[in-house]
């Protein structure tokens, strides 16, 4: 990582242009910008990042306020519009050679004035501004005497984002569709929420929204319900009954397959099909989804919706062939041949195993994994569930499986894990809800043995744990009590404790495609392409088992690469991705910022059914939140839009 | 459900003054019930609050940074200040920012005077200009009919915007671009016309083109008044100059339309200054002294009465009359000249309802007031558009259904605004209104949704109406209406589960053929989705700008004022028949004109010539003008005083703006002269007149259990691979606004609605001529291709004279089996 040569990136000045001994600043930012050349200066929110110190910092400055009021600015409220208008060309001026030393007073009475703002995207713009007049007002003054010309970098590149949208894997433009809402426009909302993310309907209802842990407003009182605001207009759309607005490009006639209709899949699918390209899908299960279909119980995610969605990107022209799995019906050879571009979204469909005696024995009442047992039920196959169950994790997929088990006629649903509730990975109003169900949940204990009787099932062996030291992953490692060992008497086990990807068909053909340590396929650079040119591949068959949100942005950037390589025959991140990922590199979000505001405002809940009422059906729970809710929660988005831009030196 | 904050109070200091406002609202509301004033500029309170010109901040204890007052929740224990100098600085300087560029045309601008951004400068104390930016000088958007759009001017607002899309639902205004470059563009395709971006604009961006340099507004005398195009009677005030008036405003928050118009009241007044208006009376087409052409009316119509009896004489009324006015035209026919020969063009729509609504529920009108229909859990419009046919009905349900989370199911032939924003849009064929309305009541009462207690205790014959809904065939509704069973089930759930509903139907079910059964099929579904329970309402919308006033003032055969039972005269029908006949010599046609009105109006012509005595008394030339033996010019609503009765019972006073034209006399003292001369007894006066019918007012909620459900018969219409419904064009309202350059602009004049597929089978183009051929007869005008009608059906508006539909229709219909040809 080079030196900064200054920095006043969150309020803390480093200034290493005297020499001496430098002061260390480290920040998130690459070397380089691409193939382009070293990055010589970061301009944004915070402040300004110089390493190079040949960076014109004026001229940067200049560049950097036009941009944000040509580009960005949205113009709806006066100091954005005007004042930034004003500093552009007061900037401008001084570039030119035609400043005065006053217009440096402007400079900083309009920045103090920005902080006045509607949203933060101006107010933000104009802090680096006002950095760059304070600790460099040298530069500024040559310029206004006429003693310097412009040294421009060899290129800029600038990106706007906000904090929650940084954060979201699929980069939505959070506060536009939250603001489109504010404002009443539920069928804008949805077309900006479709730009990313084609599945609002999923991802509005069970996304683990790790938007909402870098939402600004938490700062101030509560974080906005970004989640729930994006379900609102998929359900307007859909209680209205509107026709999706999308129509695809002229056709290419290019070919893609995707295998697999999960999220990362289907949203492939999507955006290829919009570029015009003539896509398959085909998938091993007999209905769209993947593990959103079979692995989230319907209480959670209607299929209905799903099959909603599924049936929106079919209308695109995307043809979906069920029941055909790779590996089993047809080999990766095969698809490389009839096909221009394959994309890889196989998911995670392999349960991990306990690592307990007797659970490879075949034992009636051993479940081969929860993923399965939640699949068997979605899909209506004939198993039966019996009255003790126990369940062997602390993910979503465990609470799923308890949830599921009490519905299938369970008269005692238990949740077994090994550490204590706050370190459950599940979401926490879902173990509460699993609670009000009458789910029993036992803490602190380990499964150490199948307890059987004539090949059934009939109790598991639990060893009692207690938290020790924190571990990598910061939650406190359980540690086994000796001697604590008991037995719980139940009828079926259920392991729920992770699922990894089934790569088998990776291994039908000298097909050059890496694998990682933990059986995921290795992608390049962003790119979402494979080692073999032309396959791709996203979500949990690339990352392991992990969010529907990952897998949207998977399946997204991998359309948009596949797409340049399918038309310019080169599969390379454009300046919009590079940028993306320099930023979500560098992080958007300051959880300690001093925001300034007086909050006090709650947000709000959708209505729910509650407890015995819902658990003798899978009708959905959480229920469509009222537009005027949706609005009112709306309005308390502070929109914190920002502009940053960097300056790639030769 | 936890959306309501509104049971909850919070307390606040603001200035030092203590405020107590319940939960939800902002520091703006929590400082005007204190009387604390703060700035604002952007803000207006029919909208949702847009926080644009930063103007309104405030300091807040505990806040480091300044907030803005109007979007701003007020939270409990908040200490706000309101003046500071910090604050000042702040609003001087985005002032400051405002005034960038902006243009020095104040003393030719449209708003200079009443201008909200030269308000702000004084009173902000802005007086000179630090700032410097390059002039983006944006052009003037001049090629938007009526109004114009000066980019410079503009501060960005947004109040336009969020007026045209929040409050009208039409949504064709928005911010394009970027910075400094933005200004409000304009989807013309969506632009209603209604002219509420130029009446909320704080600048002279957007103008009126009609208006513009036509006045300063300090120059315009303001005579508060009603609107008589529709209806709805939406409060406006009449702005005039010299005797004309040249603007109509109305003002948010204090009128019942909460200060909007529509393109009727805003741009329709353009007719009152009409070159085209009566300014004196005609003698056989000679101008007269009003002695000459009063004594010919009186000495004919007395003669004829003595020679051949009341019965002789005819009178038909409509369009610009005045409950009084009305009253005291029965009066004239019914006493002074014993006849009950009177009737209306309600007589083929509105009368019809009001009939049913009458023997079923007891009302004459709506049930509720118009504001029922934004505050209703579900609403239910059929057949009827209200954009066109009453648009503040239309702002009720975009208020209900955009802020208030209220349902909204349309039922309608024609794909109009409001089914592209409901839940659901039942696209019913015409003729299976009965079928359609019976199956949503049927359904309702089969899934348990019908409050059985409430129908026992006010339903006189609950077990029929039940019997009755039983045998409804759902599937025989759903073929004869080419309506979606599945749809059908998702609207009569809408309807059922809600907490209130309201009811709306409008032209298309009230002109049609069978009228009386579809309006008993929609009581009988009123009834069992509580539409007539509190907080709901059944909304009959008439086709006339005072109908309900004339049919309650007893202009009609078959009734007296207050729907007294009467002698039965002749109705129109009867009338026609008799001049045709023979037996009825002189007809006085008082603001109503069959020749355009009327269905089979060709009869209606040929008729007319074998009268002795023609009397037309209008505002406006017409066919029927040059007919006339006597022509009496009368008094359009700004130029007269009276009283209307709208569609939800609700009396108004009208305001004498301006002298009517030349000669021209109020139509109360026209006939007053004429009962005087032809009683011989003074007529009584304005004051009695009104009085008299405050005495007939009919109630406008059914109280007792005399409530009737009723079985209708269902409708057969007839198979054909092509028909035409009457359906109102929304630019014009009646024959005048034909006269009002503004909407002549929008609608030059009579076109026919054609699908682009029956367009494209009969090979004709957009703007093409279309013949129509119907039972009564041809008409020929312009096809205008949109989708908005669907295959095999084409629509026309009534008001046109050029095109004249109404001939091809038979009596009592308002759709018909055509065939049609490019010509």
């Amino acid at each position: 990582m080079a030196d900064v040569v200054f920095s006043s990136w969150g309020g803390k000045v480093v200034d290493n242009r005297q020499g001496g001994e430098p002061q260390p600043a480290v920040f998130k930012l690459p070397e380089n910008y691409l193939d382009e050349g070293r990055i010589g200066a970061f301009m944004g929110w915070d402040g300004l990042i110089i390493y190079d110190r040949e960076v014109d910092v004026v001229a940067m400055a200049a560049e950097y306020m036009k941009r944000v009021q040509e580009k960005y600015c949205c113009a709806k409220c006066t100091p954005g519009k005007r004042g930034t208008r004003v500093m552009m060309d007061t900037l401008a001026r001084i570039v030119a050679g035609q400043g005065q030393e006053a217009d440096l007073d402007t400079l900083a009475g309009l920045a103090d004035l920005l902080e006045n703002c509607k949203c933060t995207l101006c107010m933000t713009a104009a802090r680096p501004v006002l950095d760059s007049v304070k600790h460099f007002r040298g530069d500024y003054l040559a310029f206004i005497r006429g003693e310097r010309q412009v040294k421009a970098a060899k290129a800029y590149h600038e990106k706007l984002t906000a904090p929650c949208t940084d954060r979201c894997p699929a980069h939505i433009d959070i506060p536009a569709y939250v603001e489109e809402i504010k404002d009443y426009r539920f069928e804008e909302a949805l077309d900006t929420i479709r730009r990313n993310m084609p599945i609002a309907a999923v991802c509005g209802r069970v996304c683990p929204h790790p938007c909402e842990k870098s939402c600004r407003r938490a700062l101030v009182d509560e974080p906005i319900s970004i989640m729930v605001l994006k379900r609102v207009p998929s359900d307007h759309e859909w209680m209205h009954h509107l026709q999706p607005p999308m129509k695809p490009k002229a056709p290419t006639g290019k070919k893609v397959i995707v295998v697999g209709a999960g999220p990362a899949g289907l949203t492939c699918a999507y955006y290829m099909a919009l570029e015009g390209h003539q896509v398959k899908i085909i998938d091993m299960l007999s209905e769209p989804g993947g593990t959103v279909a079979v692995g989230i119980p319907d209480y959670r995610m209607p299929r209905h919706l799903l099959q909603r969605e599924a049936d929106i990107v079919a209308a695109l022209g995307v043809e979906i062939q069920y029941g055909v799995k790779l590996g089993r019906d047809v080999t990766l050879a095969q698809l490389k041949e009839q096909y221009d571009a394959v994309f890889l979204g196989t998911g995670a469909f392999k349960s991990k195993p306990m690592g307990v005696e007797g659970e490879d024995q075949g034992y009636e009442g051993f479940s081969t994994g929860g993923i399965h047992y939640l699949r068997a039920v979605a899909l209506g196959e004939p198993i039966k569930t019996p009255k003790r169950v126990v369940v062997v994790g602390g993910g979503n997929t465990a609470i799923d499986c308890v949830r599921v088990a009490l519905r299938e006629g369970a008269e005692e649903s238990i949740l077994l894990y090994r550490r204590t509730r706050k370190e459950m990975p599940a979401e926490p109003y879902e173990v509460d809800d699993a609670e009000e169900e009458g789910v029993k949940f036992v803490f602190l204990a380990l499964p150490t043995k199948l307890i059987t009787e004539n090949n059934k099932i009939v109790g598991i062996e639990v060893q009692k744990m207690e938290l020790g030291e924190p571990d990598a992953s910061g939650r406190r490692s359980p540690q086994p009590v000796p001697g604590s060992e008991y037995i719980l008497p139940c009828d079926l086990v259920i392991p729920a404790i992770g699922q990894d990807p089934d790569l088998d068909y990776l291994d039908q053909g000298e097909y050059g495609i890496k694998k990682t340590r933990w059986n995921s396929i290795v992608t390049h650079g962003g790119t979402m392409m494979t080692d073999n040119e032309g396959v791709f591949a996203g979500g949990d068959c690339e990352y392991g088992a992990m969010t529907v949100v990952l897998a949207v942005g998977h399946g997204r950037r991998a359309a948009r690469v596949m797409h340049r390589y399918l038309t310019e025959g080169k599969a390379y991140l454009n300046e919009e991705d590079a940028m993306e990922d320099i930023i979500n590199g560098l992080g958007a979000f300051d959880k300690n910022e001093k925001v300034g505001l007086k909050g006090g405002l709650h947000r709000e809940h959708q209505p729910k059914v509650h407890g015995a009422e819902r658990i003798a059906n899978y009708e959905e729970i959480e229920l469509a939140m009222p537009e005027s809710q949706a609005v009112r929660e709306a309005e308390r988005c502070l929109r914190c839009y920002r502009v940053g831009m960097l300056a790639v030196n030769g | 459900m936890s959306h309501s904050h509104t049971d909850t109070q919070i307390t606040l200091t603001i200035d030092g003054k203590r405020a107590q406002v319940a939960a939800g609202a902002t520091i703006l509301d929590a400082a005007e019930s204190v009387g604390v004033r703060i700035p604002t500029l952007c803000y207006l309170k029919k909208i949702s609050p847009t926080g644009a010109c930063r103007i309104c901040v405030v300091e807040v204890a505990g806040a480091d940074k300044t907030m803005t007052a109007c979007n701003t929740r007020a939270v409990d224990g908040m200490e706000i200040t309101t003046q500071s100098e910090k604050l000042s600085a702040i609003r001087r300087q985005v002032v400051e920012l405002l005034l960038v560029n902006h243009p020095l045309d104040c003393p030719v601008c449209d708003a200079g005077g009443e201008c909200d951004l030269q308000d702000v400068c004084y009173s902000q104390d802005v007086t000179s200009q630090p700032f410097a930016a390059e002039d983006v000088n944006a052009p003037t958007i001049d090629h938007w009919p009526l109004i114009q759009q000066v980019p410079n001017r503009c501060i960005l607002c947004e109040k336009c915007v969020k007026v045209c899309y929040e409050v009208i639902g039409s949504g064709a205004l928005s911010v394009n671009e970027k910075g400094d470059r933005a200004f409000i563009d304009k989807d013309l395709a969506k632009c209603e016309f209604c002219g509420n971006c130029v009446q909320v604009c704080p600048t002279g961006t957007m103008i009126s083109k009609p208006f513009k340099f036509k006045a300063r507004p300090w120059e315009l005398r303001k005579t508060a008044s009603v609107c008589t195009l529709c209806p709805a009677h939406c409060q406006v005030s009449y702005e005039s100059k010299h005797g004309k008036v040249l603007r109509v405003t109305s003002a948010d928050g204090v009128t019942i339309n909460d200060g909007n118009l529509c393109v009727g009241g805003f741009f329709g007044h353009g007719y009152l200054n009409s070159d085209r208006r009566l300014t004196a009376p005609l003698l056989d087409g000679q101008p007269a002294s009003w002695e000459a052409a009063l004594g010919r009316v009186a000495s004919e119509l007395a003669r004829i009465r003595d020679e051949a009896g009341g019965q002789a004489l005819a009178g038909l009324a409509a369009g610009h009359l005045t409950n009084e006015e009305g009253s005291l035209f029965q009066k004239l026919f019914r006493v002074a000249l014993g006849s009950s020969n009177l009737d209306s063009p309600m007589r083929f729509g509105l009368l019809r309802a009001v009939k049913t609504l009458r023997t079923q529920l007891g009302l004459t009108t709506a049930s509720a007031p118009l504001e029922t229909i934004g505050r209703a859990g579900a609403i239910l419009v059929f057949g009827c558009d209200p954009t066109s046919e009453a648009p503040a009905v239309d702002w009720q349900v975009q208020l209900a259904h955009r802020k208030r989370d209220t349902k909204l199911v349309v039922a309608d032939p024609r794909r109009i605004k409001l089914a592209g924003q409901a839940e659901i849009f039942l696209q019913y064929r015409p003729g299976s209104e009965v079928q359609l309305a019976g199956a949503l009541a049927k359904l309702i009462v089969a899934k348990g949704q019908a409050d059985l207690a409430w129908l026992g205790q006010f339903v006189g014959n609950q077990a029929d109406l039940l019997a009755y809904l039983d045998g409804i065939d759902l599937a025989a509704a759903c073929a004869a209406s080419g309506v979606d069973q599945a749809l059908l089930e998702e609207a009569a759930d809408h309807l059922g589960s809600a907490a209130s509903v309201a009811v709306i139907f409008g032209h298309a079910v009230t002109q049609a053929a069978g009228a009386e059964d579809s309006v008993a099929a929609l009581i009988n579904l009123a009834l069992v989705s509580g539409a007539l329970q509190q907080h709901g309402g059944i909304f009959p919308v008439g086709e006339q700008g005072n109908a309900f006033g004339l049919l309650t003032a007893g202009v009609c055969a078959d009734f007296l004022p207050g729907f007294e039972p009467a002698a039965a005269g002749a109705d129109a029908a009867g009338i026609l028949a008799g001049i045709e006949n023979g037996t009825i010599k002189a007809l006085y046609l008082a603001g109503c004109n069959p020749l355009l009105e009327f269905p089979e109006n060709r009869r209606w012509k040929a008729a007319l010539a074998k009268l002795q005595l023609l009397v037309v008394q209008d505002v406006l030339e017409s066919e029927l003008t040059a007919l006339a033996g006597v022509v009496l010019p009368g008094a359009a609503g700004a130029e007269k005083s009276g009283s209307l009765t709208a569609l939800d019972g609700r009396v108004s006073p009208l305001a004498k703006a301006v002298d009517p034209p030349g000669e021209a006399r109020a139509d109360l003292a026209i006939l007053a002269d004429l009962f005087a001369a032809l009683s011989g007894k003074p007529a009584p006066s304005e004051a009695a007149l009104r009085s008299e019918l405050a005495g007939q007012q009919q109630p406008s909620t059914p109280t007792s259990s005399r409530l009737q459900g009723a079985a209708p018969a269902v409708i057969a219409p007839p198979a054909a691979e092509l028909r035409l419904l009457i359906g109102k064009c929304p630019f014009h309202f009646g024959a005048a606004t034909c006269f009002s350059p503004a909407n002549l602009e929008l609608a030059p004049g009579g076109a026919i609605l054609v699908n682009p597929a029956d367009a494209a089978r009969l090979g004709v183009a957009d703007g093409g001529l279309l013949k129509v051929t119907g039972p009564a007869g041809t008409a020929s005008g312009k096809a205008l291709l949109t989708n908005k009608v669907p295959a095999g059906l084409l629509t026309a508006s009534p008001n046109f004279a050029d095109l004249n539909i109404q001939q091809i229709m038979p009596g009592g219909g308002n759709c018909v089996a055509v065939t049609a040809v490019k010509g």
